[in-house]
């Protein structure tokens, strides 16, 4: 008796031993379609990408509008204005990691393809940083703005606007589940004459601690 | 008289039959033998010597060989092999191995059944080592390190890697525990290298005021992080002109673990008594003989930090920013209640095998009284897991000094209580305008002979 439950335990344990194997990790592509992942602690792609393209495209419309203070290229058409994005701040709860540099270059792109602006390299942008050795929020200065542009002309890069971008966010809590509001400003700024122009536009996010949380907090029941 | 002579057909057929089972759990205990006894302590204790001697060449020659004569010690071997190759000179080569081990560890996090049984058999030895929570996150340090001082490409992945594992292993930790308890403990430094990789790139200074202020909450007496601090909420990087240089000083000898015998807690008990009956219909006896177990020794130390001169004007000392001594110590204690189970669970499942191999061959006196001996001689060969990082550091201190453009001479000198207890160290630099020098020297102790690495060393050369 004794030696079949001994028998039975150690063939308990051999199953157990041969089906609990290592695994391996898969990756497969995404198709440009498909929804992008929620992130369940912080914010990723499916708030950034709505929050860039919101932004970028009300920025552009705005833009867009031809005055008469418009200088004429040589075809007759009015010239690109040359845009220096300056940089991205974070100023939200979250640590943006590895997306903040994503960010940059998806804002540069977007108005790289507009018809009315020309992006400066960032490259170059870094150049200027380096020779003048000045923080970012100091370019705002009148007699830091006129050092930079001078430098940057110097380079062949002459400028017309300073480019920011702000991210920050605003969280609500309620007993197990919280929502986060993601706002994305841009602050456009005219180095001829200091004047800016600000945009923003803004994602809001609920996570919550249980799978109910969502019907809960946010079904048109409520209140 | 003949033993054929003496016992009749059917005993001596009975008695053939048991010493072949004899010979067979003999054979059984014999291959079980050879896999305990020897711990990783006892292996690496010459290589380690070796190192401290400032022997590279013979270390490395000494660990590679480990490496191929233990399959379940190459990952922790490799792991050395990465510090003496980044202290070679041979940063691109130990970032490689440190890759290896990382993405190995990431593999191994998984559990293995099949490993788990057999180190009931024989000792934790066995199961695939997956490296220590503080070990992984060292790691990315160290790939980080090794990064900068070759051409700093993937420097700042490792950064954020190192972030992302904190957070992973700090769910996992709160996953096991309840909460985050004190045990968890983040290294500062991953943050802070984050922070000085963000503010060399003189834009991002809100991401190293974040990263710096992680680093200053765990540190709060460290009086260079408030100056960091300080220095990225208004000031800038570094003025035109200058440059900046980074000393990463590897301080005393670090912690290893050795093998110790330990008296069961009430704790460690009763995780191994919901082990034990899991496994079969067996209690776990009342009282457990000393059971061997791993402990985290560390050595003494005649330095704690490295004094900085450039160009003989004296700059200050170096400032902790991971103490692995204490890192250790605490992970250890985190873990030590499930290391003690599992060996009592195998004491007892290695008892119950005993027994019912007794039973099965019948209850005679004297084989009785040698699958006894045996039996202790199986307990007795068991060793414990003392598989770890060997070759780290006590402590990683840091010192950023903002310098000229141009070449310099860089002075280090081991300290203790502020006052110098070894000869001087020197090494050529060179300074770029705005951007950072990456020097990274070591200190096992107050004599000790390894070398200082500076990020620029194979520029400096060319030229010189």
């Amino acid at each position: 008796m004794h030696r079949r439950n001994w028998l039975k335990s150690i063939s308990v344990i051999t199953i157990a031993g041969m089906t609990g194997c290592r695994g391996y990790q898969y990756g497969h592509v995404i198709k440009p379609t498909a929804e992008n992942m929620v992130g369940s602690h912080e914010a990723g792609a499916e708030v950034f990408d709505p929050l860039i393209d919101e932004a970028v495209a009300k920025l552009l419309a705005r833009q867009n509008i031809v005055t008469d203070d418009c200088p004429l290229g040589p075809n007759g058409l009015p010239m690109k204005k040359s845009i220096c994005f300056v940089g991205i701040e974070n100023k939200s709860a979250e640590d943006i990691g590895d997306f903040k540099d994503k960010i940059y270059n998806q804002i540069d792109s977007k108005i790289l393809e507009s018809t009315c602006f020309q992006s400066m390299s960032k490259r170059m942008v870094d150049a200027g940083l380096h020779e003048t050795r000045m923080r970012p929020d100091a370019l705002l200065l009148p007699d830091n703005m006129r050092l930079f542009t001078a430098v940057l002309e110097r380079n062949g890069a002459p400028v017309d606007y300073l480019l920011y971008a702000q991210l920050t966010s605003g969280t609500t809590k309620r007993n197990s589940s919280t929502q986060r509001d993601y706002e994305l400003t841009l602050e456009l700024v005219n180095v001829h004459t200091g004047m800016n122009d600000k945009l923003s536009s803004e994602v809001r996010k609920g996570y919550h601690k249980t799978a109910g949380g969502k019907f809960w907090n946010y079904n048109p029941l409520k209140r | 008289m003949t033993p054929r002579a003496r016992y009749p057909f059917k005993a001596r057929l009975s008695l053939s039959l048991h010493n072949q089972n004899l010979g067979n759990l003999a054979a059984c205990l014999l291959v079980l033998l050879l896999t305990g006894c020897s711990t990783h302590s006892k292996r690496i204790s010459q290589p380690r010597n070796l190192f401290y001697d400032g022997q590279l060449q013979a270390c490395r020659d000494s660990l590679e060989n480990l490496a191929k004569s233990n399959r379940h010690d190459r990952d922790v071997v490799n792991l050395d092999l990465a510090v003496v190759d980044l202290l070679s000179g041979q940063a691109k080569q130990a970032e490689i191995k440190l890759r290896d081990v990382r993405d190995r560890f990431d593999h191994l996090e998984q559990d293995s059944l099949a490993e788990k049984t057999i180190s009931m058999w024989t000792d934790d030895q066995a199961r695939s080592y997956a490296g220590e929570d503080y070990e992984k996150i060292l790691i990315r340090v160290f790939l980080s390190l090794s990064s900068l001082m070759h051409d700093g490409v993937d420097a700042e992945s490792y950064t954020l890697q190192i972030q992302d594992k904190h957070e992973e292993l700090g769910q996992r930790f709160a996953e096991r525990n309840g909460n985050k308890g004190p045990e968890y403990q983040p290294l500062p430094l991953g943050f802070y290298m984050r922070g000085m990789l963000r503010e060399a790139t003189l834009r991002d200074y809100d991401d190293a005021v974040r990263n710096y202020e992680i680093a200053a909450s765990m540190l709060p007496n460290s009086q260079p992080l408030l100056w960091d601090i300080n220095r990225v909420k208004s000031g800038v990087h570094s003025q035109p002109g200058q440059g900046v240089v980074y000393v990463f000083a590897m301080v005393g000898r670090g912690p290893y673990k050795v093998e110790v015998a330990e008296q069961p807690t009430s704790d460690a008990l009763l995780i191994a008594d919901r082990i034990v009956s899991a496994v079969g219909p067996y209690k776990l006896p009342p009282t457990v003989a000393p059971i061997k177990i791993p402990d985290i020794a560390v050595p003494p130390s005649d330095v704690d930090c490295v004094g900085i001169r450039i160009d003989n004007s004296p700059i200050g000392p170096t400032s902790s920013l991971a103490n692995i001594e204490q890192l250790a110590v605490s992970t250890y204690r985190a873990n030590r209640n499930s290391i003690i189970a599992r060996a009592v669970a195998r004491r007892v499942v290695k008892k119950a095998t005993v027994v019912a191999a007794k039973n099965s061959m019948g209850k005679e006196g004297l084989t009785a009284v040698g699958m006894d001996l045996a039996g202790i001689a199986w307990e007795a060969t068991e060793a414990a897991d003392t598989r770890c990082w060997g070759l780290l550091p006590r402590d990683i201190q840091v010192l950023r000094v903002e310098v000229p453009a141009g070449d310099h001479q860089l002075h280090l000198n081991p300290l203790l209580g502020n006052r110098p207890v070894g000869p001087s160290k020197s090494t050529p630099i060179r300074v770029v305008d705005g951007l950072n020098t990456y020097v990274i020297c070591w200190f096992p102790d107050a004599r000790s002979v390894s070398q200082i690495m500076c990020s620029n060393r194979a520029e400096l050369l060319s030229s010189n």
